[in-house]
């Protein structure tokens, strides 16, 4: 009679203790090994999956390691680890866009983690790395596009305003035409005859010469002055489309008092006053039980997330992405 | 005396203490606390700040010196805050430049800025009455003389009126 063996469930248990303390001990291979069997056994367990997936991920063996948290994410959905693993696959290549919705997704299962399995700042250091580089080329990208429209509308305007030039001298020399104008600087070649002749002939038409001489500056000034504004308006209107893209200062009121950075997983205190969680946390454990502002007494249980500040913060990282710099 | 034997198993900051740092520094830059002058090193871990005795105090016209040293996991830690040099002659500044100020030791807390900091020890030196040591000065100074640093003394805080 066979000794009897526990339940596959047991035995899978059992290797993936096994397979954990391989890779405490940097056994990769082993540890590779022990989940692979404990997966055969119980291929339903997401953990032997995210388990593995972190082996090839410490081996930067990227494309297993994404077979597997497709794997786990099929079983779960909501494994923070899963999520965070293959968001790091999907940056190796280079696949931005999938890999920063995964690590969106991996930091919003982690906030409020337990202290043992808290990831959020290592995922959110992945994120912001790829969010600015994302960023980076996109602001250069807009940057591009607004210069040569902004060239472009230049040009354009800068033709309309000689063509109107144009026009407006044609019309005056079709005036000066009729008015018997001649010009002043030949006067000088004239002789004197001709130099009394020419005021005799020009006195008739002054009035009506001066009027229109007048018009003529005064539309000159106008269409000039138009020009001017409009150039200016459009130096405006470039200048705010391009200042989300320049770099400035993260409001204090989204940056934690201890780190002074931009806040990842705000919590709140009974006094008010908004912490980075884990900074907050590690103050309690380590400096004392206490709010490090009002000094009230504080014990992490009192401490809450403050969500309207996580979805501020959100909202000014999707407008300013170059706040992601770390 | 040279305070620089201070801290030496220090090690390198902390990610976290050094991206605060940083931001600390931009800030003081910006909005220096008045008084004050950061000299410019090339240590993000080691500050030198100048320290000019406010108008109407005792202090007036006097410049000190302080070397603030930030340890890897500053600001769960408080800084070493002591006196360069001559330090100002008062009741709670020892002549070997260590400062008795509950918040430099027991009171820390990382709410706290190099600025703020600043701000407490010019208040201090502004409400002091009397330009003298510390009484226990001469037994105090003997007993660091291996170059103990002032966060290893059990303070006592001398009273909270000064």
């Amino acid at each position: 009679m066979a000794r009897e063996i526990g339940s596959p469930e047991k035995q899978a248990e059992f290797l993936k203790d096994q397979g954990n303390q391989y890779f405490k001990k940097g056994k990769l291979g082993a540890a590779i090994e022990a989940y692979t069997q404990a997966i055969d056994l119980c291929p339903k367990v997401p953990a032997f999956w995210t388990n593995r997936a972190l082996c090839y991920k410490k081996r930067s063996e990227w494309d297993k390691a994404e077979r597997d948290c497709l794997k786990a994410l099929k079983l779960d959905n909501s494994l923070t680890k899963a999520h965070y693993i293959l968001g790091l696959a999907l940056l190796e290549r280079e696949q931005y866009h999938d890999a920063t919705n995964h690590l969106e997704k991996a930091l919003d299962l982690g906030r409020g983690g337990s202290a043992g399995s808290y990831m959020v700042e290592e995922i959110w250091l992945e994120l912001a790395k790829a969010r600015y580089t994302e960023w980076q080329v996109e602001a250069a990208k807009r940057q591009r596009q607004q210069r040569e429209l902004k060239d472009s509308l230049f040009d354009l305007m800068m033709q309309d305003y000689e063509n109107k030039l144009r026009d407006l001298k044609l019309e005056s020399s079709t005036e000066q035409a009729q008015f018997g104008y001649r010009d002043p600087n030949r006067v000088s070649h004239l002789t004197d005859e001709e130099v009394s002749a020419y005021h005799i002939e020009r006195h008739p038409v002054k009035e009506s010469q001066v009027t229109a001489e007048e018009r003529r500056k005064a539309e000159l000034f106008q269409l000039t002055g138009d020009f001017q504004d409009r150039l200016r308006t459009m130096e405006e209107v470039f200048d705010k489309a391009g200042a989300p893209d320049r770099p400035g200062e993260v409001p204090d009121y989204l940056c934690c008092q201890i780190s002074m950075d931009i806040f990842r997983d705000p919590v709140i205190t009974p006094s008010g006053v908004t912490y980075e969680r884990s900074i907050l946390l590690e103050h309690l454990c380590k400096v004392g039980k206490f709010d490090p502002i009002t000094r009230a007494t504080l014990h992490p249980e009192q401490v809450a997330p403050n969500l309207a500040v996580k979805d501020a913060v959100q909202t000014f990282l999707s407008q300013n992405g170059w706040a992601y710099k770390m | 005396m040279s305070s620089s034997g201070y801290g030496q198993k220090e090690k390198v900051l902390s990610r976290i203490a050094a991206n605060r740092l940083q931001k600390e520094l931009t800030e003081w830059q910006v909005n220096p606390p008045c008084g004050f002058r950061h000299r410019v090193t090339d240590s993000l871990q080691r500050w030198i700040i100048e320290v000019h005795g406010a108008p109407n105090t005792l202090y007036e016209g006097e410049e000190f010196h302080l070397q603030v040293d930030f340890p890897e996991h500053y600001p769960m830690e408080a800084p070493q805050v002591v006196f360069m040099q001559i330090p100002p002659l008062h009741p709670h500044i020892y002549s070997n430049g260590h400062i008795c100020l509950d918040i430099l030791y027991d009171s820390w807390s990382p709410a706290m800025t190099v600025s703020s900091i600043c701000i407490s020890i010019l208040s201090m030196l502004s409400s002091s009455t009397v330009k003298a040591r510390p009484p226990d000065d001469d037994q105090y100074v003997r007993n660091c003389r291996n170059g103990r640093s002032p966060k290893e003394t059990r303070w006592w805080f001398h009273d909270d009126k000064v």
